[in-house]
């Protein structure tokens, strides 16, 4: 999902580094004291999982957790993607330094609003648990990759049909991080509810 | 706290073995040689990115080449003509994957001396290097250096 340096035009890249830095700027704000292990615990699993390639088949598949993130940071998943893209970028050149801006709003932005859409329906029962979480997972990839469209369109419309085959490859990816996302939030709210910030309240 | 720390070890344990069997990203890797633009797709080193979509776009956006790349990953096509801006290429590799590389028009124009092709394998070999787990951990590490930081600044100012 990171989008490579050299490809995105120069207002694309600067409108995606404000919009990144207000939001950091706004979740750093957010994050409060007992809860910044937390946020280091996701950045390192946001960090790690596009690391891992599975082989399915013909095709190699990849996690990419923001909306797992997000679903339980909020806004504090802003700053913890950036830190975790950053280290990609800087590590393995995943993405780049002047994309960076935009790979973080791609991949936050749809992560805070799971967390607002689908935040009240955690705890609620065993199977609106899942659905919540199942359905936090495909939104952000959904959203991340209708972003990334609206990326390279912005810097070029004729980019419409690019964008278009990168959204539909995405489809398998919103399933897998859809009930994998599902399944996490499931466990966490059994064995380690504090970490959802609905059970708090 | 105990949980937290047990999520950690969990991570670690997790990420040691995957890492050593599948950690690669998609790569397109592409030069030009006598007229023809050659690109190379795979997932690290050792998995060929095959039966997929390469689209090559000019700077303008319009789409001036589409192709597959074969079961080695590899697929070439002949300079097309009047090309006036650099090109970019972009690799769709299906379940989330996509690569993009760009060329530049000088490098389309110019006559590659043989000097320029180790070069290029070279940068070829570099960016096919799949991540350390040194590399890995030290990010981990560095993450969580933040979070204590970011830690006794809040508890300072508190």
């Amino acid at each position: 999902m990171h989008i490579s340096e050299g490809v995105l035009s120069g207002p694309v890249l600067a409108t995606g580094a404000v919009i990144a830095l207000a939001g950091t700027y706004i979740g750093l704000k957010k994050i409060d004291y007992d809860h910044i292990v937390h946020v280091a615990i996701l950045a390192s699993a946001f960090f790690v999982a596009s690391l891992i390639h599975v082989n399915i088949g013909p095709a190699s598949v990849h996690l990419i957790l923001n909306g797992i993130v997000g679903l339980l940071l909020g806004f504090a998943a802003i700053p913890a993607i950036l830190t975790a893209l950053l280290l990609q970028a800087v590590f393995f050149q995943y993405g780049g330094l002047t994309t960076l801006g935009v790979n973080v709003v791609v991949m936050a932005v749809p992560a805070v609003l799971a967390h607002y859409l689908f935040l009240p329906l955690l705890g609620k029962s065993s199977t609106l648990t899942f659905t919540a979480g199942f359905l936090a997972g495909l939104f952000s990839i959904l959203f991340s990759s209708i972003l990334l469209g609206l990326a390279l369109w912005f810097t070029n419309q004729n980019f419409f049909e690019t964008s278009l085959v990168i959204i539909t490859a995405y489809i398998p990816v919103m399933i897998i991080e859809g009930i994998v996302t599902g399944f996490c939030v499931a466990f966490l709210l059994k064995v380690y509810p504090e970490i959802i910030p609905v059970k708090k309240k | 706290m105990k949980i937290e720390k047990i999520l950690f070890i969990c991570l670690v344990l997790v990420l040691i073995p995957l890492n050593i069997a599948f950690a690669h990203r998609v790569i397109i890797f592409a030069w030009v040689e006598d007229g023809m633009i050659y690109s190379e797709s795979s997932f690290g080193s050792k998995r060929k990115a095959k039966d997929c979509t390469i689209m090559v776009e000019n700077e303008k956006g319009f789409i001036i080449h589409k192709g597959q790349t074969d079961p080695e990953g590899n697929h070439s096509f002949k300079i097309p003509k009047n090309i006036d801006s650099d090109l970019i290429l972009t690799l769709v590799a299906g379940t989330g994957h996509q690569a993009q590389w760009k060329i530049s028009i000088d490098e389309l124009v110019a006559k590659p001396s043989d000097k320029d092709i180790p070069t290029i394998m070279g940068k070829k070999e570099n960016l096919e290097k799949s991540p350390s787990i040194l590399k890995i951990l030290t990010g981990i590490a560095i993450i969580f250096i933040l979070a204590m930081a970011a830690k006794f600044l809040k508890r300072k100012k508190s």
